[in-house]
């Protein structure tokens, strides 16, 4: 590879280098990236996979596409797109990225991170249990990827979904509540449970606060919380009560 | 057949026809980065994403990864090969290349079907829309990649157009480079 050294570069392809030894280089880097996982940690697998493909990539990109013996204008060309490419990522990931702020709330991401990947996973649990029931191979499958269902923790819902808002004692002091109006429910206020009974928050948890003539800003959890996770969570907020 | 003049003249020193191939690259650069850049603030955004991304199959990326490495690596051969004036030997590793190609699709449209069968689809969600679009953009590189290498290697059979075989490399390369980012992006990162 003494190309590297050439001072006018004007062939760019008629430099040669050893492409078998690259090929089996970018093999042995991609053999890396799939086992770098398989120790589990987290950023093990961060390196092996993209520290890696950055690795490969600058191979192909110098090698194959003989980028190290192009014209420089090629090199500055090709680094103004990629700049872009980070100017875009630095300008909007803090609003993508980022739920809330000082003054702003996120409802719909909030609401999307709380609610999970949720529906093709059941619709897939749904089918899975169908296929389970006629023996199909298929079905089998399918079960080992779906994941496990496990009894419902009102207190982490809470914590992931709620506490934005209503705060972590319940008293609707949560971060997001200072850009709300009306304020979210306060549930350590005995007044507030005075003139609500179960069955009427269970409704305002899946259906939302416009359900029942509140603020529209609760949003429905319906798609996220079934009739006896929201009774449970609830049962949960009432440990707020004073 | 006279050479209309644009193809025997550069300002810069580049053949014309390498330039105007690297001038398409900077363009995806920009239109494949800007996908990606966008997939990963989304994905950082949203943990909940591990979950869908952990119904993909990283053996099926890594296979698919493979495939498109050799083709790589035989697309440069049919480069050297055209350099030597050899173009039955371009020809024949271009064919070896779409084959690989071909390949790449073929698993990419099991893999599609088994996902969307089971009710993963562009509509699912955030990670899935991403899925199908980036993956999807990409397998359309790789069907218009194909069928240009197809009439160049038709060429090059005969001997003629020889300095295409590299052009189609170059893009070729980058198509790969695409995919060693999409890889990690949505079979690894779970």
């Amino acid at each position: 590879m003494s190309g590297h050294n050439d001072p006018k570069g004007e062939q760019a392809g008629a430099r040669h280098p050893n492409y078998k030894q690259i090929y089996f280089v970018l093999l042995g880097l991609l053999v890396v990236s799939v086992l770098g996982p398989e120790f589990g940690i987290g950023w093990v697998t961060l390196i092996t996979a993209f520290g890696i493909a950055l690795v490969k990539a600058n191979l192909v990109l110098q090698n194959f596409m003989h980028l190290r013996w192009e014209k420089r204008i090629m090199k500055w060309m090709l680094s103004t797109s990629v700049v872009l490419m980070f100017l875009l990522f630095a300008g909007v990931a803090p609003d993508v990225m980022k739920h809330e702020g000082s003054g702003w709330i996120n409802d719909a991401a909030l609401a999307a991170t709380a609610r999970g990947i949720g529906a093709p996973h059941h619709d897939v649990e749904a089918a899975a249990t169908a296929e389970h029931a006629v023996g199909g191979v298929e079905g089998e499958a399918a079960v080992a990827e779906a994941p496990v269902e496990q009894a419902f923790d009102a207190k982490g819902a809470y914590g992931t979904v709620c506490t934005t808002c209503h705060g972590p004692s319940g008293a609707g002091d949560g971060p997001g509540a200072a850009a709300l109006n009306p304020k979210p429910a306060n549930f350590a206020d005995a007044a507030f449970w005075a003139s609500r009974t179960d069955a009427h928050l269970v409704k305002v948890i899946r259906e939302g606060g416009a359900s029942v003539g509140k603020s529209a800003l609760m949003p429905a959890w319906g798609g996220l919380y079934n009739e006896a996770q929201a009774k449970a969570l609830v049962a949960y907020i009432k440990t707020f009560k004073k | 057949m006279q050479k209309p003049i644009a193809t025997t003249r550069s300002a810069t020193g580049i053949p014309t026809g390498r330039l105007a191939i690297w001038w398409v690259l900077a363009s995806e650069v920009v239109i494949f980065g800007g996908l990606l850049a966008s997939y990963l603030m989304f994905r950082l955004g949203h943990p909940e994403w591990a979950n869908a991304a952990a119904v993909t199959n990283t053996y099926i990326g890594a296979f698919n990864t493979f495939v498109l490495l050799t083709s790589s690596f035989t697309a440069v051969l049919a480069h050297q090969a055209a350099e030597n004036g050899d173009g039955k030997l371009a020809a024949k590793y271009l064919t070896m290349t779409i084959a690989g190609a071909l390949i790449f699709l073929v698993v990419k449209g099991f893999e599609w079907s088994y996902k969307i069968s089971h009710g993963y689809t562009i509509t699912s969600n955030g990670f899935w829309s991403f899925y199908y679009t980036a993956a999807g953009l990409h397998a359309a590189h790789v069907i218009a990649g194909a069928v240009i290498m197809a009439f160049i290697a038709a060429d090059a059979a005969k001997g003629r157009e020889l300095h295409r075989v590299e052009l189609i490399g170059i893009y070729w390369h980058f198509v790969d480079v695409v995919w060693i980012f999409l890889f990690p992006l949505l079979y690894i990162a779970k």
